[in-house]
């Protein structure tokens, strides 16, 4: 089967900044893409480029198995990261408005509006204006004019920022849903954990190029961790004994306990009972690799410390990380 | 196609559907019925002006006639005699609302008449003492005005009559001043026809010759001439054109911006092309700026229906008032458009509107010299160059001497490809500006995104 996106060579420059940078990428149909980097990495270029929204300035790009997603924007949804509504029409008429422009036939219009409204749990504000919805109400009638007219390929660029958790929740329920009826899905994130619990495959960007392209198993397997969560048993033990053991690099302080990296090469399994001996523990569990991690892996080549810190900092703010040496 | 229709129509009726639109339909005529009928009524119940006169006359022959010259029932004449004679081309019908004697359209024009007296000073009064007495602006009743007569006024000294100096206070009204001028004209005449013992019927009798109502000659029929309707018509026509242009330009930029600081664009883009959209948008607030230039064009025929004046409508204009009203829409509500589309809100978008609303405004300076000269050297220039073109050429082919055809479609000729080049400059900005958020470009970026993209 074709791919649903494929990008080949795509590269954007605006200005003096290039963007997106010979990006080559290929979303196969009923995938669940994790699109992830942190704000500024090229993922809202890339994913407006997929749309035909701007034009790359080189490369190659099909979607749906046309050049140019104009061709086939009725079969797509879109959710971009800039999104709203217009605020004094009626939702029920803004839905609608958006139906038609989507191709949905008169006849079908009223009924999946109404169901499309119902399954949010908005079933009662078909009547209200948008500017009398609060914004996560607002997210959710947007939501639904992205997958109203059930697309083939649904594109959401951080589709949960600003959610509350209740309403963060009911959209990774929609996703699944659409996934579960078999539309490609390729949604972009700056927070990690949203990437690690919805998608099968990821996609790392940083300052326009790609640095990883795999399925979330491999990347797992992949970036095995040598770190350990250590809980003492006695709350106030030394912890010093850890660090002066030849199987440990470094010993950070977390809230309740430490994280221990190991030296590379060491395997944890054997590593854990001489921690144990070092100091008696409550709990010792090997680290999972979170996305976040390995993205600072990649990116910083686990090379300084304190430029790591800083990078996960700016990332856990959503901020494009500063210069650091690779 | 049809997402470009989809999109007009949500344009049309989201502009059209709304309380703000009617009301802003209404708002013109209404402002205009009430001014037609409130004003004049206001007007006719003001109080009249009172005051007094000085005149020091020598001759002694003067000022008795000016007493006359300037009583209430003579200034009703004067006036009554003069609406006659500008009403004598006026359609019937307004003739009947001007009233028979003339006498309704001269209070409307000229006021209530003023209560005047004359107070004759001895005749070797100082003038100069006399003036002091005009400049009392606390007395009651007012003094208005100090008339010197000349000695040799009434009788000619040397064979030359002598004429008459007057002063007046400060801010003293121009009609008032020319009821006085229009008083001492007929004294002084009055004075130097009794004193050649004449008799002033018989003389007037001689110098009178009536005007009369012209005939106007078409192939078909012919008519009483109608003066004054082909100076309105011009200023109708500009005024529709500038009407039309606004209600749609104002509406494409206000719903462009609203849409972009809304954040509803970038929705709107994964279901529709910017081009499809711009398209759309141009298409729906023209239809908008039709409804409300056909409305305000039947309201005008209406009025001209109910003065009996239709007769005097070349209907041909209407086809050209649509069609110089597309060249010019399409040129300005591109501009909206791509200001529209380059601002984060509408105080952005007023410090770029400048020059655009200057395009708007310049015709209203050109009225004049072209409504004069019609086919001048530089009638013919403006009504070529975009986009001010469609405002001259309307003016000029309402006006009295029509410019030839082929300057007419010259000047269409080039304001579709105005349009063209408006259009293809606009897209190419409107595509990039939509997606950009923070400083607005300035003109040479613009400049640059047209030329790159």
């Amino acid at each position: 089967m074709s791919a649903a996106v494929l990008l080949s060579g795509v590269t954007k420059t605006f200005g003096a900044t290039r963007a997106v940078d010979h990006l080559d990428l290929v979303v196969p149909r009923g995938a669940v893409y994790g699109f992830i980097g942190p704000n500024g990495a090229g993922k809202t270029t890339t994913i407006r480029m997929m749309m035909s929204i701007i034009f790359p300035d080189a490369g190659k790009l099909s979607v749906l198995d046309h050049a140019s997603a104009l061709d086939a924007k009725d079969r797509i949804g879109y959710l971009p990261e800039e999104r709203g509504v217009y605020r004094k029409m009626r939702v029920g008429a803004f839905l609608t408005y958006l139906g038609r422009l989507k191709g949905i036939s008169e006849g079908d219009l009223p009924g999946r509006v109404r169901r499309g409204l119902e399954r949010v749990g908005l079933g009662d504000c078909e009547g209200k204006r948008c500017e009398e919805l609060s914004k996560g109400m607002q997210q959710k009638v947007q939501f639904l004019a992205a997958i109203m007219h059930e697309p083939d390929l649904l594109i959401l660029d951080e589709p949960f920022s600003g959610l509350d958790p209740v309403s963060a929740r009911t959209l990774r329920l929609l996703v699944h849903e659409e996934h579960q009826r078999g539309a490609t899905i390729l949604f972009s994130t700056h927070v990690m954990p949203h990437a690690e619990e919805l998608c099968d495959h990821v996609v790392m960007m940083h300052r326009g190029k790609k640095v990883l392209d795999d399925p979330l198993s491999t990347i797992r397997r992949q970036y095995d961790p040598r770190a350990i969560r250590f809980e003492p048993l006695d709350r106030d033990a030394d912890l010093s004994p850890l660090a002066a053991l030849p199987e440990v690099e470094r010993v950070s302080q977390s809230d309740g306990g430490c994280e221990i990296l190991l030296v590379n090469g060491t395997n944890p399994a054997s590593a854990i009972p001489r921690l144990a001996s070092a100091v008696p523990a409550a709990r010792i569990e090997i680290a999972r690799p979170r996305l976040e991690d390995v993205f600072i892996r990649i990116v910083t080549g686990g090379s300084d410390a304190a430029d790591t810190e800083s990078l996960r900092t700016q990332l856990q703010a959503g901020a494009e990380p500063k210069a650091v040496p690779v | 196609m049809k997402k470009i229709l989809l999109v007009a129509v949500r344009e049309f009726t989201a502009t059209v559907f709304t309380r703000a639109f009617v009301l802003g339909l209404m708002l013109t005529p209404a402002i205009g019925a009430i001014g037609a009928t409130l004003v004049p009524r206001m007007m006719a119940r003001s109080a009249p002006v009172q005051g007094q006169i000085a005149v020091v006359d020598p001759t002694g022959a003067v000022g008795g006639e000016l007493a006359d010259a300037l009583s209430a029932d003579r200034i009703t004449g004067r006036r009554a005699d003069q609406a006659r004679q500008a009403l004598i081309q006026a359609p019937e019908s307004v003739r009947q609302v001007a009233g028979s004697d003339g006498g309704r359209a001269a209070r409307f024009a000229l006021g209530s008449v003023p209560q005047l007296t004359v107070v004759q000073r001895p005749p070797d009064t100082d003038p100069q003492q006399e003036k002091a007495w005009l400049t009392d602006d606390q007395a009651a009743p007012r003094r208005l005005a100090l008339v010197v007569i000349h000695p040799n006024a009434a009788v000619p000294s040397g064979g030359v009559y002598g004429n008459y100096d007057l002063y007046v206070p400060q801010n003293l009204d121009d009609r008032l001043e020319n009821e006085i001028y229009q008083g001492l004209r007929e004294a002084i005449i009055n004075a130097r026809i009794k004193a050649r013992s004449l008799d002033r019927a018989t003389i007037e009798g001689l110098v009178r010759v009536g005007r009369v109502a012209s005939i106007t000659v078409t192939k078909n029929n012919e008519r009483r001439t109608v003066t004054g309707f082909n100076q309105l018509l011009p200023a109708a026509f500009a005024a529709l054109l500038f009407i039309g242009v606004m209600t749609g330009g104002q509406a494409l930029l206000t719903s462009t911006v609203e849409e972009k600081s809304s954040r509803v664009i970038e929705i709107l883009l994964s279901a529709v092309s910017p081009m499809e959209l711009l398209a759309g948008k141009l298409l729906g607030q023209m239809t908008v700026s039709l409804l409300a230039l056909a409305f305000y064009v039947g309201l005008g025929l209406a009025l001209l229906v109910s003065f009996a004046m239709f007769g005097l409508f070349n209907p041909w204009l209407l086809v050209y008032l649509v069609i110089f009203f597309l060249i010019a829409y399409f040129v300005i509500g591109a501009m909206m458009l791509t200001v529209g589309s380059v601002v984060n809100d509408m105080r952005e978008a007023q410090s770029m509107m400048m020059p655009i609303m200057l395009l708007i405004m310049a015709p209203w300076l050109f009225w004049i010299p072209i409504s004069r000269e019609p086919n001048s050297t530089f009638s013919t220039i403006v009504s070529f160059i975009p986009p001010v073109n469609a405002f001259a050429m309307l003016l000029r082919m309402t006006s009295n001497t029509p410019p030839p055809w082929w300057q007419v479609w010259t000047s269409i000729a080039i304001g579709v490809a105005s349009v063209v080049a408006v259009l293809w400059c606009a897209a190419k900005v409107f595509r990039i500006g939509l997606l950009m958020y923070g400083k607005p470009p300035d003109f040479a970026t613009m400049i640059r995104w047209i030329r790159a993209a």
